[in-house]
């Protein structure tokens, strides 16, 4: 039996295992007690890790749609072809464009990256997960400039106090969860924030009452409480302290408020986790950066032992940015025009780069002719699935690279089989900044490839600069290009379980100034006297890594069996008053449109709320439109 | 009957066992972690180590573990069974580990015998090593299941500083012996004697983790545990399931077919009723749809009375891996403490 360490690709915890086989077959996983972010322990997810692979539908040939039928092609074929469909595309003076994706690896993003603005000389390059976190990452760097300073999750189990705005905790970052735990039980204050009282909620010292997308609104009052207590002499006066100051002047504080600011303001060490919001993109940029001020004036982000993490979803979220498959940024997450970056990466491609940004994962969907998806299904994780998928179809030319077969690679045009986790080398950068090696623990179904292999070949084709013959090749060129990432090879020979910390190299002064807060909760009306909210912010049902796991997959799909048309979620004493009960359809009606759905009634939310999960997101989204919280009128049908 | 093998001559037992068939033993990962595995060579064994994380039952229940080949032929399916006959040597399970094997076997010889499991356990020769110094979190005291074992062995060893006492304690055990019996000597007196003295000091050096099970089995037999202590204490569960994959004891599985070509392995994955769907019904409905109940469920088949008669123990063999393993605070010492105190963190 083989034994061979490697990262989790499911949440961006990061944690490790070794995944275990058997005569060059997966079988299982065992923990590691020596992994620094596991310790020995796993979630639901990382304990199945291996299911998907031996169980996925997977890809096993490069296909080409002819005749409106995929059909099994050798390599060289379906290279030429897609070489070839795309140069046409240029030629003709049409959009193209790339995604990377936050379940590739590092190499296989940057590669992405390198193709789309190198070889195929457009800033068209995006993720899908990317339109959910960039609110939440731009109101943190607005605060705390590139990265925020974060804290280990290890060291959560230490914190005195831990501030956390949650989907739910529990389910979407069971490794954090796990630290939080860890620390109540040994007395830590938990204050939670958020409209449903959920595991963490029901464990938390004090639970703030959110109204969906209005999770600033309750920073708001922390940080105005804050600054009631003065600041304390530990931390530097961040710029904009007063004017942040006299902006808050007027926000009311309740008791509970005051209570917990000086919690957080007393803490010796102090956690601040915060997931993507519901609310509208600006507003959600606003709450974040109102968290990460709280964070900086109570001096919990230049203090080790305290900071903050953003609750990403993905394996690497971080790294996708990191290495640039943003159609702003180029690897390192340096702005697009930043002259001395824009310098170091035109001279280390050998190519000028395209000037203006590109266009943004959903509208990117929208406008190009030709695409390449890297290991993504995009309907499946961006907020307007079924447009997404609509707009797919349009699309003259649509490339898939992937280890499965998910909605997307059923529609592309062509399709290069690529290896999934557990076949492939590469590394994986968690949401602590933490970059950890993939193994190759069995070889890749039938003809598929390493990603990085298909990337780099495709590069070559198009930019005679580029070339790679190994994945240490592609590891030394990201150090040259985003200097946080420099030497990594040798840094991460060095240790055992193959970690890197990512510092921060050039560490910004803290920016306070104050931003206003668009109550939504006040723009209901006697017409549509209801929120409904999109609840959640990833997928994990539709992701391959779970549907295709026998074990992970067994919960979300009894839930689509017994809810083929979705449902939405609301509380007992409107379902009272309505006359609802669970099952029965109502008509959903907002400023956007009407829908038909069903009803589950909860009763751990208040009243005037109710949430769609992010599955059935697609299911509302006539009421919903862009929005993902939005006043609504509730009839029962 | 006893044995002495001289540490020496450890390296040549091992050879001449790796000529009849696979062993299995701790080997230290590059990673550091100590993990079972199939080893090449004798030196990859390690003899000094704490329990592994990861539990040897994977060498008679794997976590993946393919029962038959289902053939397509024409209108009619070929199922032909699996059976894995490998002969193995499991060396250096900890005591807890060697009954955690006995336990298991036992409860899949039960009618109707599961002839996969038993043909992987017939074949396997378990050869435990006595734990001198308790590891730190391991409560066997309580379980009858160490530090030092009396049965459940087919070899025990004892590690007596130059020379390793062999008690054996069944027929494989005999085998393994006698298949190099010219490294072998029978063991003096006094060795048997300072394996009586390594097992007395062994009782003392126990660390602070205990677990009351007679107080917590009166309590759920008796249905003396209140619904809210269980919820209470379900909230601190994050549904991992890694107490029931790493436990020595716990056997629960599901089904699933790995189909390819016309040819399906039905293969049984080990499996948690901690999670949700475990017991989830085809109609929708989940007769243990909260965790609280999932909770009781684990804890009554663990501890109650009911199952203790039928198994002659308690479904825990002290290893403490589910303190280590638990992503929340839910693990076997934890409740059962709550059980018999009655209260869950106050």
């Amino acid at each position: 039996m083989l034994a061979i360490p490697t990262a989790c690709p499911f949440c961006s915890c990061g944690c490790g295992f070794y995944l275990l086989a058997r005569e060059g077959q997966l079988v299982g996983v065992a923990p590691s007690e020596t992994h620094p972010v596991s310790e020995g322990r796993l979630c639901a997810r990382g304990w199945s890790a291996h299911e998907a692979v031996l169980w996925g539908d997977r890809l096993r040939q490069p296909l080409l749609q002819r005749n409106g039928k995929q059909e099994s092609v050798s390599w060289d074929e379906a290279l030429d072809h897609v070489v070839g469909r795309l140069k046409q595309l240029m030629n003709a003076g049409k959009p193209v464009g790339v995604l990377g994706s936050s379940r590739a690896t590092n190499e296989e993003n940057y590669l992405a990256g390198r193709l789309a603005r190198a070889g195929l000389q457009t800033n068209n390059v995006d993720f899908s997960y990317h339109p959910i976190c960039r609110p939440l990452l731009a109101g943190l760097e607005e605060v705390c400039g590139k990265h925020a300073p974060s804290i280990h999750l290890n060291d959560i189990a230490s914190s005195q106090v831990i501030l956390l705005t949650e989907g739910n905790l529990a389910e979407t970052h069971p490794r954090a969860a796990s630290s939080v735990l860890k620390a109540v039980e040994k007395g830590a204050h938990l204050i939670s924030v958020g409209y449903r009282k959920t595991q963490m909620a029901r464990l938390a010292s004090l639970h703030l009452q959110a109204t969906p997308g209005n999770e600033g609104e309750v920073i708001n009052g922390l940080l105005a409480a804050v600054l009631d207590l003065g600041l304390q002499d530990r931390t530097l006066v961040p710029i904009g302290y007063d004017a942040l100051r006299r902006g808050l002047e007027t926000v009311k504080k309740t008791e509970e408020v005051r209570q917990a600011a000086e919690w957080i303001a007393r803490a010796e060490r102090a956690a601040f986790l915060i997931a993507p919001s519901c609310g509208q993109g600006d507003q959600s940029r606003k709450d974040a950066a109102a968290f990460a001020k709280l964070a900086a004036i109570t001096g919990h982000l230049d203090r080790s032992g305290s900071g903050l993490l953003p609750l990403l979803a993905r394996s690497n979220v971080r790294g996708a940015c990191d290495m640039g498959v943003v159609p702003d940024r180029l690897p390192g997450y340096d702005p697009l025009n930043d002259a001395r970056s824009r310098q170091r990466v035109q001279d280390l491609w050998d190519n000028k780069l395209p000037p203006a940004p590109g266009l943004s994962a959903e509208n990117l969907l929208e406008a190009v002719s030709g695409l390449i998806v890297v290991a993504d299904d995009p309907p499946s994780v961006v907020p307007m699935g079924q447009r997404a998928m609509a707009a797919m179809e349009r699309i003259e030319f649509l490339v898939v690279l992937d280890a499965f077969i998910t909605p997307t690679a059923r529609i592309a045009h062509a399709l290069l089989p690529i290896t999934s986790f557990a076949e492939t080398e590469g590394t994986l950068t968690n949401m602590e900044g933490r970059v950890q090696r993939l193994r190759v623990v069995t070889d890749p179904p039938g003809g598929a490839r390493p990603g990085w292999q298909v990337l780099a070949e495709l590069c070559g084709r198009f930019d005679a600069a580029a070339s790679f013959n190994s994945v240490s090749d592609v590891i030394r060129e990201i150090g040259q290009a985003a200097p946080g990432y420099a030497r990594m090879e040798q840094r991460l020979s060095e240790d055992g379980w193959g970690g890197v910390l990512l510092e921060d190299l050039d560490r910004a002064k803290f920016v306070v100034y104050p931003t206003g807060v668009t109550a939504m909760a006040a723009l209901t009306s006697a017409e549509r006297p209801y929120l409904l909210a999109r609840e959640g912010a990833f997928d994990w049902s539709h992701d391959p890594l779970v549907s295709f796991s026998p074990t992970l997959s067994r919960d979300y799909r009894s839930e689509r069996k017994l809810f083929p048309n979705g449902f939405v979620e609301i509380g007992k004493g409107d379902a009272d008053a309505l006359n609802l009960s669970g099952g029965r359809q109502v008509r959903l009606t907002s400023v956007h449109g009407e829908s038909v759905v069903p009803v589950r009634v909860r009763t751990d939310f208040k009243p005037g709320l109710l949430f769609v999960p992010y599955v059935f997101r697609d299911r509302v989204s006539n009421v919903l439109g862009a929005d993902g919280v939005t006043t609504v009128r509730v009839e029962r049908i | 009957m006893a044995f002495a093998i001289e540490k020496k001559a450890v390296t040549k037992w091992l050879e001449k066992l790796l000529e009849s068939g696979e062993i299995v033993a701790p080997v230290r990962t590059p990673c550091g972690d100590v993990l079972f595995s199939t080893i090449r060579s004798a030196e990859q064994v390690v003899w000094d180590f704490p329990n592994p994380l990861h539990p040897p039952k994977e060498f008679v229940l794997p976590q993946t573990d393919p029962l038959v080949k289902i053939r397509r032929n024409g209108q009619h399916h070929e199922v032909e069974p699996i059976h894995d006959g490998t002969r193995r040597f499991l060396f250096n399970a900890r005591s807890c580990d060697a009954k955690g094997i006995a336990f298991l076997t036992r409860m899949h010889e039960m009618e109707p015998a599961d002839a996969s499991y038993l043909r992987r356990s017939d074949n396997l020769t378990v050869i435990s090593l006595a734990c001198a110094t308790p590891c730190p979190l391991g409560f066997c005291i309580c379980t009858d299941s160490g530090p030092f074992l009396s049965d459940s062995y087919d070899a025990q060893l004892t590690d007596l500083g130059e020379s390793y006492l062999v008690e054996v304690g069944s027929a494989k055990g005999e085998a393994v012996v006698s298949e190099a019996q010219s490294l072998f000597r029978t063991a003096t007196e006094d060795e048997v004697s300072q394996r009586k003295k390594l097992e007395e000091e062994a009782r003392h050096y126990f660390g602070e983790e205990t677990c009351h099970f007679a107080s917590a089995m009166r309590r759920i037999s008796t249905g003396r545990v209140p619904d809210t202590l269980w919820e209470k204490m379900g909230d601190w569960c994050l549904e991992c399931g890694g107490c029931n994959l790493i436990c020595p004891t716990c056997y629960c599985f599901s089904v699933k077919d790995l189909g390819r070509d016309g040819t399906w392995i039905r293969c049984r994955l080990r499996d948690s009723c901690q999670y949700a769907a475990f017991t989830l019904e085809a109609s929708g409905h989940n007769p243990r749809a909260q965790r609280k109940d999932r909770m009781k469920r684990r804890f009554f088949h663990k501890v109650s009375a009911q199952y203790y008669k039928r198994d002659g123990a308690v479904g825990c063999v002290g290893c403490g891996r589910c303190i280590k393993v638990c992503l929340g605070t839910t693990h076997m010492p934890a409740i059962v403490g709550a059980i018999r105190k009655g209260k869950w963190h106050e």
